[in-house]
């Protein structure tokens, strides 16, 4: 059932005066299972309606203004057109104005993934963009405006096609010195640090992303299908855990393949 | 320091750390409540039943899976908890990879972990574990319970603190296959002049050059209709279109970016840019009033 994926958003990355024009696709797509909410009685569907606080009445759309909230119950209200415009350029185009090495981006900054696709009668220039990249080991750097709000973006080849990731800002990421920590004491001694290593080297695995299932999803499917069938849910089952008084003897015992 | 989401023991073989943990992403957003244009009052959210015309309790609200087969089922919110995850107080370790075979797009959220405990005997196995991972090229691979879902994990050393990273599971990534490659490979002389453009406009990554300029201009909104005043939406750019001589392009920008000396903003010109330019500027290097600065008042404090 490979359906033929339908693009987000349609427009171009621009380097200098070339133009490369693109479609957007999902690379990520949750598979949390997801529900509609009804109403048990009938189940009909439920209806989120929005009411004035203070009238008691519903109030339509058009009556909504978004508050920006001062503190003390005071607002600063804005059209909803107003907090759109701050939204940015919105051409479609994300002109990339700095490469840089890929290898140096630290992952953290990196939030939701998108492929690109090449743009009708854009194919060479798309390839041409990719193979640059891939030959320079670079990222694109440009500002990309995407359902009313302007993201930084890296662009930079994966398998075989050009994505997009959007990225935090600098000062989103909390540094690591922010994460008070008592560092007094002594520090691990030599052995237990060799121990420690070969107990890592000891579970070292190859990355295989096939063998991780999310068990939660599993077990939300698993209990929807048997209740369509009229049988019960097993429930799940639990571990405990406690506190290693003696550091050695529990990297001696984990070596031992004590676990 | 913030309150830790989430607390219990790293468990590493029979090892356990007892650690807590923080989100490494803070919300700067700037985050509005919806009102009603008339009254100003808060506006609320009913539930309602599209049947009875009603507003019903959030008790009488079930949860319908439709299957496959045109068959609806109806979940309860007790039956939800029971399928919840057993709340554990572990992050069980099962195995170490090679963070090099990771691609990033697997990584959902970061946080740290923080040892916790008065005892000098956890904060030791804490420090043991940073100095095993720090300079090793894996990361530990694992699962954890957090507000009734259970995550896959992977924990390595970050800013010299245990980082915890969630992760996306292999089947939520969508395969490249079905995504338009483009064309044929470009010849050489093309991939030559285009690698040349993108060593011209190479830099070091230096995230703090870049700002949230749509957090800035929502600032300003806040600021300017605090005072009163209203704000224009900004002109589109133009389209661009496709060039059709690749290589006569690639020659163009390729000179642009090498006569251009990047970025040209120094003093002596400030004066010839337009408000809107200057704007910008000022926004980019945070220049305190500058929504309620004239032109002339713009390159000044830009100057000083």
């Amino acid at each position: 059932m490979p359906r033929k994926p339908r693009s987000l958003w349609n427009g171009s990355i621009t380097v200098g005066v070339i133009v490369v024009p693109v479609k957007l696709y999902t690379a990520v797509e949750s598979k949390t299972v997801h529900f509609r909410e009804v109403h048990l009685a009938d189940e009909a569907k439920v209806e989120h309606r929005r009411f004035c606080s203070a009238e008691d009445s519903e109030v339509p759309y058009e009556e909504v203004v978004r508050g920006f909230d001062l503190g003390d119950g005071e607002y600063v209200v804005l059209e909803k057109e107003e907090i759109a415009a701050a939204a940015g350029d919105r051409s479609h185009v994300v002109a990339l104005e700095q490469f840089v090495e890929t290898a140096r981006i630290d992952p953290v900054f990196y939030e939701k993934t998108y492929y690109l696709g090449a743009g009708d009668g854009g194919g060479d220039a798309y390839r041409l963009l990719h193979d640059a990249l891939a030959a320079t080991e670079r990222a694109g750097l440009g500002r990309f405006t995407f359902h009313d709000r302007e993201y930084l973006a890296a662009v930079r080849p994966l398998d075989g096609v050009l994505a997009l990731h959007t990225m935090r800002f600098a000062d989103e990421l909390v540094s690591g010195d922010e994460i008070e920590f008592d560092d007094a004491g002594r520090a691990p001694a030599k052995r237990e640090v060799e121990m420690a290593g070969k107990l890592v080297a000891s579970l070292s695995e190859d990355f295989d992303p096939a063998k991780l299932k999310d068990e939660y999803r599993e077990t939300v499917l698993d209990f929807i299908e048997r209740k369509a069938a009229g049988k019960k849910p097993k429930p799940p089952k639990e571990r405990p855990a406690e506190e290693t008084p003696d550091l050695m003897a529990a990297l001696e015992a984990s070596l031992k393949g004590g676990s | 320091m913030a309150r830790p989401l989430w607390s219990g023991s790293l468990s590493f073989g029979l090892v356990n750390v007892p650690v807590a943990l923080f989100s490494a992403v803070r919300d700067v957003d700037l985050h509005f409540n919806q009102l009603h244009e008339k009254d100003g009052a808060r506006i609320d959210t009913r539930r309602f039943c599209s049947e009875e015309e009603r507003e019903i309790p959030l008790a009488e609200i079930g949860h319908a899976y439709d299957l496959d087969d045109d068959k609806t089922v109806i979940v309860t919110d007790d039956e939800l908890d029971a399928l919840a995850p057993r709340k554990t107080r572990t992050i069980d370790i099962e195995a170490f990879v090679e963070v090099a075979a990771i691609d990033p797009l697997y990584f959902d959220h970061p946080y740290f972990l923080a040892p916790t405990g008065e005892s000098e005997g956890p904060r030791r196995a804490y420090r043991l574990l940073l100095e095993v991972m720090r300079d090793s090229e894996r990361v530990a691979l694992g699962r954890f319970v957090m507000r009734a879902k259970e995550y896959l994990v992977t924990i390595g050393v970050r800013d010299d603190r245990m980082a915890l990273t969630t992760m996306r599971f292999g089947d939520e990534l969508r395969p490249s296959k079905d995504i338009d490659s483009g064309g044929k490979k470009p010849p050489k002389q093309q991939l030559e002049q285009a690698v040349a453009l993108v060593e011209a406009l190479a830099t070091e990554w230096d995230p703090s050059a870049w700002r949230d300029c749509y957090r800035a201009r929502l600032e300003d909104v806040i600021e300017r209709e605090r005072k009163g005043r209203r704000i224009k939406a900004p002109e589109a750019q133009e389209e661009p279109t496709p060039v059709p001589d690749l290589m006569a392009a690639l020659e163009r920008s390729l000179a642009e970016a090498s006569g251009k000396e990047r970025p040209s903003r120094r003093d002596g010109d400030l004066a010839q840019l337009s408000r809107e330019e200057l704007y910008e500027r000022a926004q980019k290097e945070d220049v305190p009033g500058r929504s309620s600065m004239s032109k002339d008042e713009l390159v000044k404090a830009l100057r000083g």
